[in-house]
C-alpha cells in the first residue's frame, strides 16, 4: 500500500542509524606514534582499518525543524571485527539495534517489537554497510567509489567530509561530516537535504 | 434397397442434420458446476463462482530463474513494462513500486474516513497529548524520518493506525527493486488477468504474452516458470488435446489397419463408424435441448460409455454369413442385440434422477446416444451394406477361436481363486477404496503442484482455504457486516486462532462508519483549542500543525469514498474480489491467514440482522461436493444394476440363464477392481465411469455368448465377432493407459483390462457345450 514510502523511509533511517552505528566504533585497540609529515588519509585508513573490538558511549542530538529543542539521545556502541556492530540506545528509552552477518535487528522494549531485515533485500543499505566496512577495512578506493571524500586538519585533529554520490542517496543525506583525532572518531554529523541534521558524539568507555 | 430402407436412411439423415443444427448452437461449460448439486447451498454457490471467475482464479504466477539475481531483476522490469501495455492484464506486479503512488495518495486524501480508530476521544486534549508524546519519541527511533514527513498533516497518527492493518499481509523478499525467492534464485511477478479463470481461450492468450514478453526481455539460459489455475487448465486442455489427439490417432490407425485386414473393403470401414458418430452426435443434441448446456465431463464420460457403439457394427459385419443378404444376418443377431442395448441403457437410467446435473447429464447423452447408435445399425446399415459381404478372414480364425473357447471351461478353478483373492484383497483394503479428494481428479502434474506452492509461499499469496462470506441485500449492510466481523475476527486473532484477515472495509468503510468518524472530528475552533492544550509543554513548533488543522476541517465535510473513488489504486483490485455484487444480493468476503481454528471461530462469527455470515472452507467444501458426488455416482450404478438384473429376469426368464450373463460381468468387474486396488492408490470417478462401460460392454459379451445359434457356422461367427470387438475395445482404451492424463490413464486402465477380461471369463464360465457344434459346409467352403 504505502508500503513503497514507508519502506524508503524506514530504510533511509535504517542507513542513518547504520552510519551513526559504525562511526562509534573505531576505538583504537593501540595507538601506535605516526609521523606528522607522512600522515594522510591513506594513512587514515590504514588505522581506522586496524581496529579489532571497541566500545564507547555516545550522545546524540537531532536538530529537527518542526521542533523548538532537539531531541536527546544516548546509549551505547560496539563493534567486533569484521561484521558485528551494536546500538544500544538507554534513554530516553531502551532500544537495540543489532547488524550481524548481513541481517539487521531492530529491537525495542516499550512497545515490545522486533524487526528483522535482511541487508540484501535493501540494496541501498547493503551499499551503505559496504561503504563502513571497507572504511573499518581501509578501502579507499571503494569509499572513493561511493563518496566524494575530502579530507582537512592534521592526525591530532581531522575532519573528513562525504557527500554520496548516488542521487540516490543524496536523496536521504545531502553530506556526512567526520572529525577526530588520530584513528578514534570523535563525533558524526548527518545533514540532511530538508535542513535537518544530527550531532552524535562518541567517548571512549573507560575501562 | 426397399423404399421402406430409403425412407429409414432419410429419416436418418433429417435427424443427423436437426442435431447438428442443435449442437452448433450448444454451450460447453468445463467449470466444476458438473459437481454441483440440481439445488446448491449459497456456500457451494460461492464456491463455485469463486473458483470460476474470482480473483483467485486471475492470478498468473511468473517466475524467472537460471541467470544472476541483476540480470533476473532487469528482465522481471522489462517483462512487466511489457506487460501493462496489455489490456489483458488488470495488474501486472513485481514489487518495483509502480501503482503505489495512487495507492498513497488515496490512503491520505482519505485517513479519516478508512482510520478505524477515529473518534471524539483521539481528538481531545488529553487524545491528541498522548498521541503527540508518541510521536516524539518516534521521531528519536528508526521509525522517525517517516514521522517526521507526516506528523504535521497527520499528528493523531492515522496513516500509521491504516497502515498496521496492513503490516501482517506477508510480502514477498526483494532484491534490486523487485520481488525475488528468499534464496535470489527466482525473479518473481504477479499478474492478474482481466478475463474470468474459466475463459480458457483468454487465459491461453494471456500466456502467450506472457511468454512473449519473456522471449523479448529473457536472455541467455533463462527460463519461465508459469503457474496459477488459468496457466494450469490452458496446459491441461492442451495436454489432453495432445494426448487425446496422439492416443486416438493411433488408435485409429491401428482399429482401422485391423478392420480393413477383416472386412478387406474401405467402404464397409467407414460404414462401421455410423453408429457411435450419429450416437455422439444426437446424445450432445439431446443434453443440449434437456440442460440447456453440455458439460465437458459429460462429452469426455459420454463418448467412453456409448464406446460400445464400435461393436455394433462388428457384431453385423462379422456375422454376415456369405451369399446371404446382411439383412439376415441382422435379424439373427437382433434380439440379443436389442436386449444389450437394453441392458445398458437401464444401467445408465439410474444416473437420470441423479441429483447433480453432472450425471444426470451423463445419463441422458449414454441412452439417448446408444439408442441411436443401435437403430443406425438395424435401420440403415444393412441397407448401405454391399449386399452379399462376409468377412472373409471369419473362416480362417473361426476353427481357431472355437477351439480356445472349447477348451477355456478349464480355467474355471483358477478364475474362482481369483475372484476370492481379489475380493479379499478389496475387504483387507487399510485407506478407503474411492478417493474422496477432489484433487484426484487434478490433471495437474504432482511437480506443477509443488511448482505452484513454492511460487504462492514466495510470493506471500498462500492458497486461501478458509473465508468469511457475508451475504447481504445491499452493498451498505455488506459492508456494515463485513465490520461487525472483522471486529469479532480481530478479538480471534488476539486470541491466537488465526494470524490475520483481510476485510472489504480496510478499503472501503461502510457510510455508516465514515459517517460516524467525520462527526468524531471536532469543530475547527475546537479542535485548534485542543491541540493548544495539547501541546502545551511539548518542544513542537505550534505553527507546523496548520496543514492538520486545515485537512481535518475539509475531512469532517468531504465527500464520502464510494468505490469510483478507489479506481487508479491497487486496492481497487483488492476490493473487487472481496465485495461482488450478484443478482438479488451481495457478497463480501473476508479471506483468513494461517487458522488454527476454524471451528472456534465459526462459533464466535454472527452476522448482524439482515445478513448471513457463514464461515467457508474452500478446500473442505469442494471435497464434500466431489464426495457426495461420487457418492451419488456410485448409489445409481448399483440402481442400475438391479434394474439389469430385473430386466435380464423379465427377458431371459430363467435364474439359470441370467446367473450364466451375470457371472462373467461380476467376475471381472471384481477382478479388475481387485487389480486396480492393489496399486494402493484410491479410485476416483475415472474408474467408475470405467466399470460402467465394462458392464455395457461386457453384457453383450456374455448375451452373445448365452445366445443358442442356429447352426455350428452362426456360433463360430458369434464367437469371431466377439474376438474383433473385443480386440478393438482393448486397442482403443489400452493405448489411453500410457496417457499422462490420469482421467485418460485411469478410464483407459479400466476398460482395457476389464474388457478383456469381461470377454475371458464369459468364455471360461461358458456352459454351452461346443463341441456338437460343427462348421457348415457353406462357411467352410468360402
Amino acid at each position: 500500500m504505502i508500503s513503497g514510502d514507508s519502506r524508503f523511509a524506514r530504510r533511509a533511517r535504517t542507513v542513518l542509524s547504520l552510519l551513526l552505528l559504525t562511526a562509534g566504533c573505531c576505538v583504537p585497540a593501540a595507538s601506535g606514534a605516526v609521523d606528522a609529515a607522512g600522515w594522510d588519509i591513506k594513512r587514515l585508513m590504514q588505522e581506522l582499518g586496524q581496529v579489532k573490538i571497541a566500545k564507547g558511549r555516545f550522545v546524540e542530538r537531532r536538530y529537527l525543524a518542526i521542533l523548538t529543542a532537539p531531541l536527546e539521545s544516548s546509549g551505547t556502541l560496539t563493534y567486533v571485527a569484521p561484521d558485528r556492530l551494536e546500538k544500544h540506545t538507554l534513554a530516553p528509552r531502551s532500544e537495540s539495534l543489532v547488524l550481524e552477518r548481513g541481517q539487521l535487528t531492530l529491537e525495542s522494549s516499550e512497545p515490545k517489537r522486533r524487526r528483522t531485515i535482511r541487508l540484501e533485500d535493501y540494496p541501498v543499505i547493503g551499499v551503505f554497510v559496504e561503504s563502513i566496512r571497507s572504511t573499518l577495512a581501509g578501502d579507499l578506493a571503494l569509499l572513493n567509489r561511493l563518496y566524494e571524500v575530502a579530507l582537512e586538519g592534521d592526525e591530532r585533529k581531522w575532519r573528513m567530509v562525504l557527500k554520496p554520490a548516488d542521487p540516490k542517496m543524496q536523496e536521504v543525506v545531502s553530506e556526512i561530516r567526520l572529525s577526530g583525532s588520530r584513528n578514534w572518531i570523535g563525533s558524526i554529523e548527518f545533514l540532511e537535504p530538508g535542513g535537518d541534521r544530527s550531532v552524535m558524539t562518541i567517548t571512549r568507555d573507560v575501562p | 434397397m426397399t423404399v421402406a430402407q430409403r425412407w429409414c436412411i432419410a429419416a436418418w439423415l433429417v435427424f443427423a442434420a436437426a442435431s447438428i443444427a442443435v449442437i452448433s448452437r450448444t454451450t460447453f461449460t468445463t467449470d466444476i458446476s458438473a459437481f454441483l448439486p440440481r439445488s446448491p447451498t449459497p456456500e457451494q454457490q460461492v464456491l463455485v463462482e469463486q473458483l470460476r471467475e474470482g480473483v483467485v482464479s486471475r492470478l498468473v504466477l511468473i517466475g524467472i530463474e537460471g541467470a544472476l539475481p541483476e540480470a533476473l531483476a532487469r528482465a522481471s522490469k522489462q517483462m512487466a513494462a511489457e506487460l501493462r501495455k496489455h489490456e489483458m492484464f488488470v495488474s501486472v506486479d513485481n514489487g518495483d513500486g509502480a501503482g503505489s503512488a495512487g495507492d498513497r495518495e488515496f490512503l491520505w486524501r482519505n485517513r479519516y474516513l478508512l482510520s478505524s480508530a477515529v473518534t471524539p476521544e483521539r481528538f481531545s486534549a488529553g487524545g491528541l497529548r498522548a498521541r503527540l508524546e508518541e510521536n516524539l519519541r518516534l521521531l528519536g527511533s528508526p521509525a522517525g524520518t517517516l514521522v517526521r514527513r507526516i506528523v504535521t498533516g497527520d499528528p493523531s497518527g492515522e496513516l500509521l493506525h491504516i497502515l498496521e492493518r496492513f503490516e501482517g499481509q506477508a510480502r514477498p523478499a526483494t532484491r534490486d527493486g523487485v520481488w525475488f525467492s528468499r534464496d535470489s534464485r527466482r525473479a518473481l511477478l504477479l499478474a492478474q488477468t482481466r478475463a474470468a479463470g474459466y475463459n480458457i481461450d483468454a487465459q491461453e492468450r494471456a500466456v502467450a504474452l506472457v511468454r512473449g514478453a519473456f522471449a523479448q526481455a529473457g536472455a541467455g539460459e533463462m527460463q519461465l516458470l508459469l503457474s496459477g489455475p488459468g496457466v494450469f487448465s490452458v496446459s491441461t486442455r492442451a495436454t489432453v488435446r495432445d494426448d487425446a489427439l496422439r492416443f486416438s490417432l493411433i488408435a485409429t490407425a491401428l482399429i482401422a489397419a485391423l478392420l480393413l485386414a477383416i472386412y478387406r473393403s474401405p467402404l464397409v470401414l467407414g460404414l462401421g463408424l455410423l453408429p457411435i458418430a450419429s450416437g455422439a452426435v444426437a446424445g450432445i443434441a439431446a443434453v443440449s435441448l434437456g440442460f440447456g448446456a453440455v458439460h465437458g465431463i459429460t462429452l469426455g464420460f459420454g463418448v467412453t460409455l456409448i464406446g460400445e457403439c464400435v461393436d455394433y457394427a462388428i457384431y453385423l459385419f462379422t456375422q454376415a454369413a456369405p451369399g446371404t443378404p446382411p439383412q439376415r444376418a441382422l435379424d439373427r443377431i437382433w434380439p440379443t442385440l436389442r436386449l444389450g442395448v437394453a441392458t445398458s441403457v437401464c444401467g445408465f437410467s439410474a444416473m437420470l434422477f441423479s441429483g447433480f446435473s453432472g450425471l444426470a447429464q451423463l445419463g441422458l447423452f449414454s441412452i439417448i446416444g446408444l439408442l441411436a447408435a443401435v437403430a443406425v445399425t438395424r435401420w440403415v446399415l444393412p441397407a448401405l451394406l454391399p449386399a452379399g459381404f462376409a468377412a472373409p478372414v471369419v473362416a480362417t480364425i473361426g476353427p481357431w477361436a472355437m477351439a480356445v473357447v472349447r477348451r477355456a471351461p478349464a480355467l474355471r478353478y483358477p478364475l474362482l481363486l481369483g475372484v476370492v483373492l481379489a475380493v479379499a484383497m478389496l475387504a483387507a483394503q487399510k485407506g478407503p477404496l474411492w478417493s474422496d479428494d477432489l484433487t484426484s481428479l487434478s490433471p495437474v502434474p504432482r511437480s506443477d503442484r509443488l511448482l505452484d506452492q513454492q511460487m504462492r509461499r514466495d510470493l506471500g499469496a498462500p492458497d486461501v482455504r478458509f473465508l468469511v462470506v457475508i451475504h447481504a441485500p445491499e452493498e451498505e449492510t455488506a459492508l456494515q457486516a463485513s465490520e461487525a466481523i472483522g471486529e469479532t475476527l480481530r478479538k480471534a486473532s488476539q486470541a491466537g486462532l488465526l494470524e490475520g484477515f483481510e476485510s472489504p472495509a480496510d478499503y472501503f468503510p461502510s457510510r455508516r462508519s465514515q459517517r460516524a468518524r467525520q462527526a468524531a472530528l471536532p469543530a475547527p475552533a475546537e479542535l485548534r483549542a485542543n491541540l493548544d492544550r495539547a501541546l502545551q509543554g511539548l518542544p513542537f513548533r505550534r505553527q507546523v500543525f496548520e496543514p492538520f488543522l486545515k485537512e481535518a476541517a475539509t475531512a469532517s465535510s468531504m465527500p464520502l469514498i464510494d468505490r469510483r473513488g478507489l479506481q487508479g489504486t491497487r486496492m481497487a483490485l483488492r476490493l473487487d474480489a472481496l465485495l461482488v455484487k450478484r443478482e438479488s444480493d451481495w457478497v463480501a468476503m473476508l479471506p483468513m491467514r494461517n487458522v488454527k481454528d476454524a471451528a472456534g471461530i465459526a462459533r464466535d462469527i454472527s452476522a448482524p440482522p439482515g445478513a448471513r455470515a457463514v464461515l467457508l472452507d474452500l478446500k473442505g467444501e469442494s471435497d464434500r461436493l466431489y464426495r457426495t458426488y461420487q457418492g451419488e455416482a456410485q448409489r445409481y450404478s448399483l440402481l442400475g444394476a438391479v434394474a439389469i438384473v430385473l430386466l435380464l429376469l423379465a427377458s431371459l426368464r430363467s435364474l439359470h440363464r441370467v446367473f450364466d450373463v451375470l457371472a462373467p460381468l461380476v467376475a471381472a468387474v471384481l477382478v479388475t477392481t481387485g487389480v486396480l486396488a492393489l496399486g494402493g492408490n484410491p479410485l476416483s470417478i475415472f474408474h467408475l465411469v470405467g466399470l460402467l462401460l465394462v458392464v455395457a460392454v461386457g453384457s453383450n459379451y456374455a448375451l452373445f455368448f448365452d445366445r443358442q445359434a442356429p447352426s455350428g457356422s452362426d456360433r463360430q461367427r458369434t464367437i469371431v465377432s466377439l474376438l474383433f470387438a473385443n480386440l478393438t475395445t482393448m486397442i482403443g482404451f489400452g493405448l489411453l493407459a500410457f496417457s499422462t492424463v490420469p482421467v485418460l490413464h485411469d478410464i483407459g486402465v479400466t476398460v482395457g483390462l476389464g474388457a478383456i477380461l469381461a470377454l475371458a471369463f464369459s468364455a471360461i464360465l461358458n456352459r454351452r457345450d461346443e463341441a456338437g457344434g460343427r462348421p457348415d459346409p457353406i462357411a467352410a467352403g468360402s
